[in-house]
C-alpha cells in the first residue's frame, strides 16, 4: 500500500517539476498553428495596391452571411486595385462570422486571408462590423498608398493575371 | 468636292447594274477608296448615304475585306503572307525582319510614305514562301538579302519618278474592268 | 390528325409540334435542353456557334416505291447521316428522331465549349454577367471540366470599349454569336453595330453618333450570352445573385411595358434598398421580352437626392418642414373653407388608386367637379371606352390580311414598343397606313403614306373615312385604295396621336376613326372584334387610367357623366389668374414648369403633392411629399386598356406617403371616413364603382400563363435574362362595342384654320428633357436639346442655317434653339423638338 502512495506522489512530484501548461495571457500569448483561422485581413500586392477586386464571391460563399461587398470601378486617376473593379465597401460582421474560411477559399485573388489574430471583443454590436479600413493590411515599407494615380494603360486587365489558375 | 459629286455619273452607272441598291456597295467602296486614297470616315459615310445603309455597315465591310484600307497606305503596300504554311517556312521571322529593316510595325507606313507592311492570309504561293505581294505583284522565295534588294529597287524606282500604280489604283481599275 | 402538326421523337419522347418548328424549339417544348449560344427564339437561326449539334435521324424510304423501310422489329429504319447537325437550323419533319445525349453529341459540346473558352478571359469574378451567364452555365453543365489551354496563351483584346454612354463592350468576352447585331438588324432595324475584321480579330463596332444610337440598345445586354455587352447603368453595381427582383411596370410607357426592378440594399445609400437595374419582364401581349432604353434607364429619379422627404408649409414666406398632421390639417381646413372655389389638377403618371382617391376627394369630399389633368393633350378616352382595342387582343397576332392605321403620331419617339409591334405586324404582312404632317420612322414600313398639309389633318382623315364608306372595285387614287384595304381588312387597329393637333381636333380625330371602325363591311364592323379597335397614343403611362378614374370635369369614374360639369384645365388656369378660384390642389403635375400657369395668380391657397420641388411647388403654401411608383404598389392602365399591377420595390424615402393615401387622409379630415388600409383594398373599392373594372382585383391581375419563348432562370441561355413573368399579365377591360351595339359618333366640322405661312409644331422626342429623365446621368448627352427643324427653302427665307443657334419667341416665351435643316421638316412647316408640349400649331418669331 505504501508503495502505491509513493507511486502516486511520484506522479505528483513529476508534474510539479514540469513547466506549467497555463500561460499568463494576455501578457504572454501562445503561438497558434500555421493553419489557424483567426481574424481576416485584406491583403495588398507588394506595390501597395489592394488585392480585392470586389467580386463578392466571399460574400456568396459565406454560410453565415457575414460579409457585405459593394464594388466600384477603378480609374487611372484613382486606382485601388490593378483590375477594373475594386471593393468600395467591404464589411465583415465578426459576430456572425464562424471562421470557416470559405471566403478565403472563394477568393480568386487571395485578397482575404484568415490570419492569426483571435483577439476580437467589442463593447457594442456596431464595432463588431469590421470595415475595409480595419481589414486592410498596413502598407509595406516604401510601397505607395492606394488609391493612387497611375499612367493610363498600366493596368489593362479585368482582373490581375492569376499566377496559377486551375 | 466630295466623291459623290465628282463621280456622279460613275456612281449612277454602277448602281444601274444591280437590281438591289445594296449590291452596289463593294464597287462603290472601291470608287470611294480610289478618290480618298483609303476608306476614310467621309468615304464610308458617303457610300452609306448613297445606298441608304448605316455607315457602320460600310465599316464592317472595310474591315472584312483586306483590299479596303482604313488607314492611308504608302506607295508600296507589302503584304506578307504569314498563314500556317508560310509560317512553317519562316514567314513570321521574315515579317519581323522586314519590319526591322523598314523601322515600322505591322500595318505601319514608313515616314517617307513609301512602304506599308501588312500581313495577310493565304496568297496561294505556299511552296515559294516566304513571299509577299507588292502592290498585288508576287515576290517569292524571299530572304533577307532578296528583301533588301527589293526595297532598294523600289526606292530607286520611286526616286526616279517611275512609281507604278498604287494598290488602290490597281484595285479600283480591276474592279472597273470586271464590271 | 392535324395536317399542320409533325410528329417526331426527341430522346425517346414523342412530340407533336407545328410544321416548320426548329429542332431546338421542339426540344425546348418538352423541356429537353439543347444548349445554344447564337440561336435565339426571337431571331432567325444562323447556326454559327455549333453548340446545338445533335444527332438527327430521318426515316429511310425505298427509292422506287417511296415506302418506309422497316427494321427487323418493324420499326422504321433511320438514316443518321454522316455527322451531327445543328438543331437550330434544321426544321422538324415527320418521323424524325433526335438524340441529344449520345457520346458524339457530348463530345462535340465539350469541344465547342473548349473552343469558345480558348479566348475567353475567365474574368467571371468581376463580370456583370457572372451568375446569370449562359457561357458560365453551359460550361458547368456541358463543358469538359478541365482546360487544355495554357492560360498565358490567351488572346488579349481591349476590355472597356464604351459603345456610347449606355453600353460597354468587352472585346475579349465576345464569342461572336452576333445575337446583338442580328437583334439590331432584324428586330429593331437599327443596324448601328456590326462586326469588323475577321477570325480572332473580330470585334463589334459602331459608327453612329452618339455611339450605338438606338432606343433598344439595352436589350442586347439581355440576349448577349456572355458579358461582352453590359450596361453602364449596372456596371459593377452588384452581383446578380445578390439582387431582389421586383416585378413592376415602366412609369413612362403608355403601352404598359412590364419590367423587373433589381434592388439591393446599399451602404452608399445609408442601408436603403435601391434600384440597381431594370430589365424586361416577359409579357407577350405587351412588350414581349424587350423594353426601350427609356424604360430601362429612366429610374434614377426614384433614388434622387433632391426628392422631397417631409411635408412643407409656407411660414413667413419660407417653406418649412412640418409634421404630416399639421400639413394635412391645414390642407383640409383650407380646401373646405374654399370649397366653392376649389379645383384639382393631376398628372397622368400616377396610379389608378391615386387618381381615384383624388377625384373621390373632390367629388365626394368637396362636392366639386373642377377636376382635370394639368396638361391634357389627347382626347378620346370616352371614344376608346366604346371602340377601343377589344379585350383579348394581341398586336403580335396581326399579320397578312390585317391593317393598321397610324394618324398624327410618331410612334418611334412616343412609344417605341408600339412602333416595334406595328413594324413587326407590317413585316408579317399587315397593311400599314400612315397619315402625318411629316415623315416619321414608320413610313419605311408603310404600304400607304399620306402627308397632309398643316391644318388639314381632319379633312384628310375624313376623306379617308368617307372613301371607306363607298364600295369600290377600282380605286381611283391611293387614298381610296388605302381606305378600301382598311375596310376590307380582317382586323383593323387604329392608332392616333396629337402631333400638331389641338385637344378639340384630337377629339374629332378619335370620333372619325371610331366611325371607321364602326363601318360595316359585309355586315361586320371591326369595332368589338378581337385584334381590332382604337388605340390612343397617350402621352403618359396612365393617361388611360386618368380617363377611367374620372379625372375629368364632366365624366366621373367609369365614364359616368356628372350633373354639372366643372372647370377644365384651361378654365382653371384662367380662373387662377382672374380670381375665380381660391384654392388649387395639384397632384403629380407641374403646370408652372410646363408653361401652362405663369404664376399662382390670385390663389389664396395652393397645395402641391410631388416628388420634387418643382416650379409649381416652389410657389405653394403646402408641399406634400409623395412616394414614387417604386416605393409602393398600384396599378396602371395601358393604351390597350390592360390594367396591370406593379409592386413595391424599395423602402419609402423619408416620410413620403402614397398619393392615394394623402388624398384619403385629407378626405378623412373632411369626414369621408378612414382611408383604405392598402392599395389593394382601395382597388377593390374602385372596381365596385368603375363598371369596366368589375371583377378585377389584385389577385386576378396577378394571374399568369405560360409564355413562349422561355426566358430567365434555367432558360437564360435560350431566351436571355429577361425575367419570366410570375407576377401577372394584367387584364384588358372590354370596350362597349364588344357587347353592345355602338352607334356612329357625331363629328364636328374641320380643323383649326392655320393663320401663318410657317406654322410651328412640337414633335416628340423619346428623351425630351424633363424632371424625371434629367436625373438619369447616362442619358444626359442624349437628351433632345430644343431644336428647330426647317425645310431648306424655308430656312433660307427666314435666314437661318443648319447647325446655327437662334432665339425664338413662341407662345409668349422665348426659347433658344438649335437649327436643323436636314430633311425632317416638310416645306411650309417648322418643327420643334425637345421642349414641353404645346397644343396645335403655334406662330413663332425669331428674336
Amino acid at each position: 500500500m505504501f508503495g502505491e502512495i509513493l507511486r502516486g506522489l511520484g506522479t505528483t512530484f513529476k508534474h510539479m517539476l514540469q513547466p506549467p501548461v497555463t500561460i499568463q495571457y494576455p501578457e504572454i500569448k501562445r503561438p497558434v498553428r500555421p493553419r489557424f483561422k483567426g481574424r481576416h485581413v485584406l491583403e495588398r500586392y507588394d506595390n501597395g495596391l489592394e488585392r480585392c477586386i470586389g467580386c463578392a464571391l466571399c460574400a456568396a460563399a459565406c454560410p453565415a452571411d457575414a460579409i457585405f461587398v459593394e464594388a466600384s470601378e477603378n480609374t487611372d486617376e484613382e486606382r485601388y486595385s490593378p483590375g477594373e473593379r475594386y471593393a468600395s465597401t467591404y464589411e465583415i460582421n465578426m459576430l456572425r462570422c464562424i471562421f470557416c474560411g470559405y471566403c478565403e477559399d472563394a477568393c480568386p485573388t487571395q485578397a482575404i486571408v484568415l490570419k492569426h489574430n483571435y483577439e476580437m471583443s467589442f463593447y457594442d454590436r456596431t464595432s463588431a462590423i469590421y470595415t475595409k479600413e480595419k481589414l486592410l493590411v498596413d502598407l509595406a515599407e516604401g510601397a505607395e498608398p492606394a488609391p493612387r494615380q497611375v499612367e493610363p494603360g498600366t493596368y489593362d486587365r479585368a482582373i490581375p493575371e492569376m499566377e496559377d489558375p486551375v | 468636292m466630295t466623291f459623290t459629286e465628282k463621280y456622279a455619273a460613275e456612281i449612277e452607272g454602277i448602281m444601274a447594274r444591280f437590281p438591289h441598291k445594296k449590291s452596289a456597295v463593294l464597287p462603290l467602296m472601291h470608287l470611294a477608296q480610289h478618290y480618298y486614297g483609303y476608306m476614310s470616315r467621309e468615304a464610308m459615310e458617303e457610300v452609306a448615304a448613297i445606298l441608304d445603309l448605316d455607315p457602320t455597315h460600310i465599316l464592317s465591310l472595310a474591315g472584312f475585306y483586306t483590299l479596303y484600307y482604313e488607314e492611308p497606305v504608302g506607295t508600296y503596300v507589302l503584304e506578307i503572307c504569314n498563314d500556317l504554311a508560310c509560317a512553317l517556312r519562316g514567314a513570321d521571322e521574315f515579317v519581323e525582319m522586314a519590319c526591322d529593316k523598314l523601322g515600322v510595325g505591322v500595318d505601319g507606313t514608313t515616314e517617307d510614305g513609301l512602304f506599308t507592311i501588312k500581313t495577310v492570309m493565304c496568297l496561294a504561293a505556299c511552296d515559294r514562301a516566304p513571299m509577299l505581294q507588292c502592290n498585288l505583284k508576287f515576290e517569292e522565295n524571299l530572304d533577307e538579302e532578296k528583301f533588301e534588294q527589293l526595297i532598294a529597287r523600289l526606292r530607286d524606282e520611286a526616286a526616279n519618278g517611275r512609281t507604278p500604280p498604287t494598290v488602290v489604283e490597281k484595285v479600283a481599275a480591276y474592279a472597273k474592268s470586271t464590271s | 390528325m392535324n395536317d399542320d402538326l409533325v410528329k417526331l421523337t426527341i430522346d425517346g419522347i414523342e412530340v407533336d409540334v407545328p410544321k416548320g418548328t426548329l429542332v431546338v424549339d421542339a426540344a425546348k417544348k418538352i423541356h429537353v435542353d439543347i444548349p445554344v449560344f447564337c440561336y435565339h427564339p426571337k431571331l432567325e437561326p444562323v447556326g454559327m456557334c455549333r453548340m446545338c449539334l445533335v444527332e438527327i435521324g430521318l426515316p429511310m424510304r425505298d427509292r422506287g416505291t417511296g415506302e418506309l423501310l422497316l427494321d427487323d422489329d418493324g420499326s422504321p429504319k433511320l438514316n443518321f447521316g454522316r455527322g451531327l447537325q445543328t438543331g437550330c437550323t434544321v426544321r422538324v419533319s415527320e418521323g424524325m428522331v433526335v438524340r441529344t445525349t449520345t457520346e458524339p453529341v457530348k463530345e462535340v459540346r465539350e469541344d465547342v465549349i473548349s473552343f469558345l473558352l480558348s479566348s475567353h478571359p475567365l474574368d467571371c469574378p468581376i463580370c456583370d454577367k457572372g451568375g446569370e451567364c449562359p457561357l458560365q452555365n453551359l460550361t458547368m453543365e456541358y463543358g469538359p471540366g478541365v482546360s487544355q489551354m495554357d492560360y498565358s496563351l490567351k488572346m488579349h483584346n481591349e476590355k472597356q470599349v464604351p459603345l456610347g454612354d449606355l453600353i460597354y463592350l468587352d472585346r475579349e468576352r465576345c464569342i461572336q454569336c452576333a445575337r446583338c447585331i442580328r437583334f439590331q438588324e432584324e428586330i429593331v432595324d437599327d443596324p448601328v453595330i456590326q462586326f469588323h475584321n475577321r477570325g480572332r480579330a473580330l470585334e463589334i463596332v459602331t459608327m453612329s453618333e452618339p455611339g450605338f444610337d438606338s432606343y433598344w440598345s439595352g436589350n442586347t445586354t439581355d440576349i448577349c450570352p456572355v458579358g461582352a455587352l453590359t450596361s453602364s447603368d449596372f456596371r459593377f453595381g452588384a452581383r446578380p445573385w445578390e439582387l431582389t427582383p421586383v416585378p413592376s411596370l415602366s412609369p413612362h410607357s403608355p403601352a404598359g411595358a412590364n419590367i423587373v426592378m433589381s434592388t439591393r440594399r446599399e451602404a452608399k445609400s445609408g442601408g436603403r434598398s435601391v434600384i440597381k437595374r431594370i430589365v424586361p419582364r416577359q409579357n407577350e401581349w405587351v412588350n414581349e421580352i424587350w423594353i426601350s432604353d427609356r424604360d430601362r434607364f429612366v429610374h434614377h429619379f426614384a433614388d434622387a437626392p433632391d426628392r422631397l422627404q417631409k411635408p412643407l408649409i409656407r411660414k413667413n414666406g419660407e417653406l418649412t418642414e412640418v409634421s404630416w398632421d399639421e400639413a394635412l390639417d391645414l390642407v383640409a381646413e383650407k380646401l373646405q373653407a374654399h370649397s366653392t372655389a376649389v379645383a384639382g389638377l393631376s398628372g397622368d403618371r400616377l396610379s389608378n388608386e391615386d387618381l381615384y382617391a383624388f377625384q373621390h376627394l373632390f367629388r365626394r369630399g368637396l362636392g366639386s367637379n373642377n377636376l382635370d389633368l394639368a396638361n391634357r393633350r389627347l382626347a378620346g378616352g370616352d371614344v376608346t371606352a366604346q371602340v377601343g382595342l377589344a379585350s383579348g387582343s394581341n398586336l403580335q397576332d396581326l399579320g397578312a390580311g390585317d391593317a393598321i392605321l397610324v394618324v398624327a403620331s410618331d410612334l418611334h419617339e412616343e412609344e417605341p414598343i408600339w412602333w416595334l409591334r406595328v413594324k413587326q405586324a407590317s413585316e408579317r404582312g399587315a397593311t400599314l397606313v400612315v397619315l402625318n404632317l411629316r415623315p416619321t420612322r414608320l413610313d419605311k414600313y408603310a404600304d400607304y403614306v399620306f402627308r397632309y398639309a398643316p391644318g388639314e389633318a381632319i379633312v384628310t382623315v375624313r376623306q379617308l373615312v368617307n372613301a371607306a364608306k363607298v364600295e369600290t372595285d377600282t380605286a381611283v387614287d391611293q387614298l381610296t385604295a388605302a381606305a378600301d384595304t382598311l375596310i376590307k381588312a380582317n382586323n383593323l387597329v387604329a392608332f392616333y396621336g396629337y402631333e400638331g393637333l389641338t385637344y378639340t381636333e384630337t377629339d374629332t380625330l378619335a370620333k372619325l376613326l371610331a366611325n371607321l371602325l364602326l363601318l360595316k363591311n359585309e355586315d361586320k364592323a371591326h369595332a368589338g372584334q378581337i385584334n381590332s379597335g382604337l388605340i390612343p397614343v397617350w402621352p403618359h403611362n396612365n393617361s388611360q387610367g386618368a380617363w377611367d378614374m374620372g379625372i375629368h370635369p364632366a365624366l366621373a369614374a367609369g365614364y359616368q357623366p356628372v350633373e354639372a360639369s366643372g372647370m377644365d384645365a384651361a378654365t382653371i388656369y384662367e380662373a387662377v389668374h382672374n380670381g375665380g378660384l381660391k384654392a388649387l390642389y395639384v397632384m403629380g403635375a407641374d403646370p408652372v414648369g410646363d408653361g401652362r400657369m405663369p404664376n399662382r395668380g390670385q390663389l389664396d391657397f395652393l397645395v402641391v403633392q410631388e416628388l420634387f420641388l418643382t416650379e409649381t411647388a416652389k410657389l405653394a403654401d403646402v408641399v406634400l411629399p409623395a412616394q414614387s411608383w417604386a416605393e409602393r404598389e398600384g396599378t396602371f392602365t395601358s393604351g390597350e386598356r390592360r390594367v396591370q399591377r406593379y409592386y413595391q420595390a424599395i423602402s419609402p424615402l423619408g416620410e413620403c406617403r402614397p398619393d392615394w393615401q394623402i388624398a384619403a387622409q385629407i378626405g378623412e379630415r373632411l369626414d369621408m371616413g378612414k382611408p383604405a388600409f392598402a392599395a389593394s383594398l382601395l382597388f377593390r373599392d374602385l372596381a365596385k364603382v368603375v363598371p369596366q373594372y368589375k371583377g378585377m382585383d389584385y389577385r386576378s391581375l396577378a394571374k399568369v400563363a405560360e409564355q413562349w419563348p422561355l426566358v430567365g432562370g434555367d432558360d437564360v441561355y435560350y431566351g436571355g435574362t429577361s425575367y419570366k413573368n410570375e407576377a401577372g399579365l394584367g387584364q384588358q377591360w372590354a370596350a362597349a362595342a364588344e357587347t353592345d351595339e355602338v352607334g356612329l359618333f357625331e363629328v364636328a366640322d374641320g380643323d383649326t384654320a392655320v393663320t401663318t405661312n410657317l406654322p410651328l409644331v412640337r414633335i416628340a422626342a423619346l428623351y425630351t428633357p424633363g424632371t424625371l429623365i434629367n436625373h438619369t446621368p447616362m442619358l444626359a448627352d442624349r437628351l433632345a436639346a430644343p431644336t428647330l427643324h426647317l425645310y431648306a427653302d424655308d430656312a433660307q427665307i427666314i435666314g437661318l442655317q443648319d447647325g446655327g443657334e437662334t432665339v425664338i419667341q413662341v407662345n409668349g416665351r422665348s426659347l433658344s434653339v438649335q437649327v436643323c435643316v436636314n430633311g425632317h421638316a416638310p416645306a411650309g412647316l417648322a418643327l420643334l423638338s425637345g421642349v414641353p408640349w404645346f397644343p396645335g400649331m403655334a406662330e413663332f418669331e425669331i428674336l
